[in-house]
């Protein structure tokens, strides 16, 4: 993915005034992994990547689902190297989105 | 109308929430655990120190359950509502990831009517909840219609009840008639041969009552009838002993397990009590107030005997009381009770 590279995604415009939420729900998944990492709570980051897995496609955000299931296999496996690099995807991924509401 | 909403996860419950929104449904509940599922309820579990919310014991249509929760998980969280009276019948919808499939059979086991997915699709969402709430709106309209047939059944049963009592009553009296006789003879003489015990019953006639009729008016000779059958009642005190109105002036009494002693002592009780009302008969030929004859017959009920023959013995008594000059009491001799 290329940095200037938008993202489109299409949701639901019900969604409209819960998804700023949802964002800030991800940047602070991103925070608590970082801070898990560090703790070696494996445990905490798989409930994270689980949580990810079954919000995001509700949403429309499929990717985030996939990147939930990844991170929760990581942290089963306490690979940091993997979650690391989910996180960085994440963080990535959440910058490159735009949303379009679909009426 | 409100359905109940339980995820730990902050996303899913906005999700739903917003959904159902977007479909019309305004009253939702959240809970980010089972716990304060619990409180919301107002169901009473170990662990479950205050409850978080002041809106107790809501009337919740469905519920929309986490199958995987820290501290209570769902299925432990449905086997406690399925398992409260009040709340056992609100259906529970688990709501499950892909891989988490294996856990279904346990949902189910313990108490789930259906499941969602997750992620979740808002269409699926819709429909589901769509079904579950008309199969809960036709579940309650049916409970409610068996609760009416319920009372409607109750209500026919006391008044068949009230019926067969007021049928074996007598209008004026109050005390059995003559169908109440009948019946209650029947079971005693049935009772008197299984018990091998005397069976005694009393026949009695107001004396000269055709006479008090035409003297005092028809509506003084039911005034007359009232007296004496309450002055009988209050002369009757074993409550096994039976008293009805056996005819126009004719009254009856079953004494179970009385022997032929103790129903003359009883029959001269009733003579002496209707000659002490001393209710005023100027036409009557034996007394100037009214008196009554009696007569007695005692049996032990047995297969070659009918309940009749003991009518016609006392019958036979009473005729020969009438015959002696009234206002005494005659016992069956031994051959009428014999025939």
């Amino acid at each position: 993915m290329g940095k200037e590279e938008k993202i489109i995604v299409h949701v639901d415009a019900d969604l409209k005034s819960i998804i700023p939420r949802f964002f800030e729900l991800r940047c602070a998944d991103l925070d608590l992994i970082n801070r898990n990492i560090e703790k070696g709570d494996y445990e905490t980051i798989r409930r994270i990547g689980h949580s990810m897995k079954g919000a995001g496609g509700g949403y429309g955000f499929d990717y985030i689902s996939e990147i939930g299931v990844a991170i929760e296999l990581a942290a089963k496996e306490h690979n940091t190297e993997d979650i690391r690099r989910w996180v960085d995807e994440l963080s990535v991924y959440l910058k490159k989105i735009e949303v379009l509401y679909d009426e | 109308m409100s359905i109940l909403v339980v995820d730990d996860s902050e996303d899913v419950r906005l999700l739903i929430k917003t959904f159902l929104n977007s479909a019309g449904y305004k009253d939702i509940l959240l809970a980010d655990s089972a716990l304060e599922a619990l409180a919301l309820l107002d169901i009473p579990c170990e662990g479950l120190k205050s409850a978080p919310s002041k809106k107790k014991n809501l009337d919740v249509d469905i519920i929309l359950l986490d199958v995987v929760m820290p501290e209570m998980d769902g299925i432990e969280f449905c086997r406690i509502v399925k398992a409260s009276e009040q709340h056992k019948d609100i259906p529970i919808v688990m709501t499950t990831a892909i891989d988490e499939s294996k856990l279904l059979e346990v949902a189910f086991d313990s108490g789930a009517i259906d499941y969602l997915s997750k992620p979740l699709n808002k269409i699926e969402l819709l429909a589901r909840v769509r079904s579950i709430l008309k199969l809960k709106k036709e579940t309650d309209q049916r409970k409610a219609r068996e609760l009416e047939l319920v009372e409607l059944n109750r209500a026919l049963f006391s008044a068949n009840e009230r019926l067969k009592e007021l049928s074996s009553l007598d209008g004026l009296t109050g005390i059995s008639n003559r169908r109440g006789f009948d019946e209650r003879l029947e079971e005693e003489w049935n009772r008197g041969r299984r018990s091998v015990t005397p069976l005694s019953l009393i026949l009695l006639d107001i004396d000269f009552f055709k006479f008090y009729n035409d003297t005092y008016g028809h509506l003084a000779g039911d005034e007359c009838l009232i007296s004496v059958a309450n002055s009988f009642k209050k002369t009757l005190h074993r409550p096994a002993d039976s008293l009805a109105r056996y005819g126009g002036e004719e009254f009856a009494v079953i004494l179970p397990e009385t022997n032929e002693e103790g129903a003359l002592k009883i029959a001269e009780d009733l003579r002496k009590a209707a000659e002490s009302m001393g209710l005023q008969h100027e036409t009557s030929k034996v007394a100037d107030h009214v008196t009554v004859s009696l007569g007695t017959a005692t049996m032990i009920p047995s297969e070659g005997s009918a309940p009749s023959d003991l009518i016609d013995a006392a019958d036979k008594a009473l005729y020969r009381a009438k015959e002696e000059g009234r206002n005494r009491v005659k016992a069956a001799l031994q051959q009428e009770e014999n025939t």
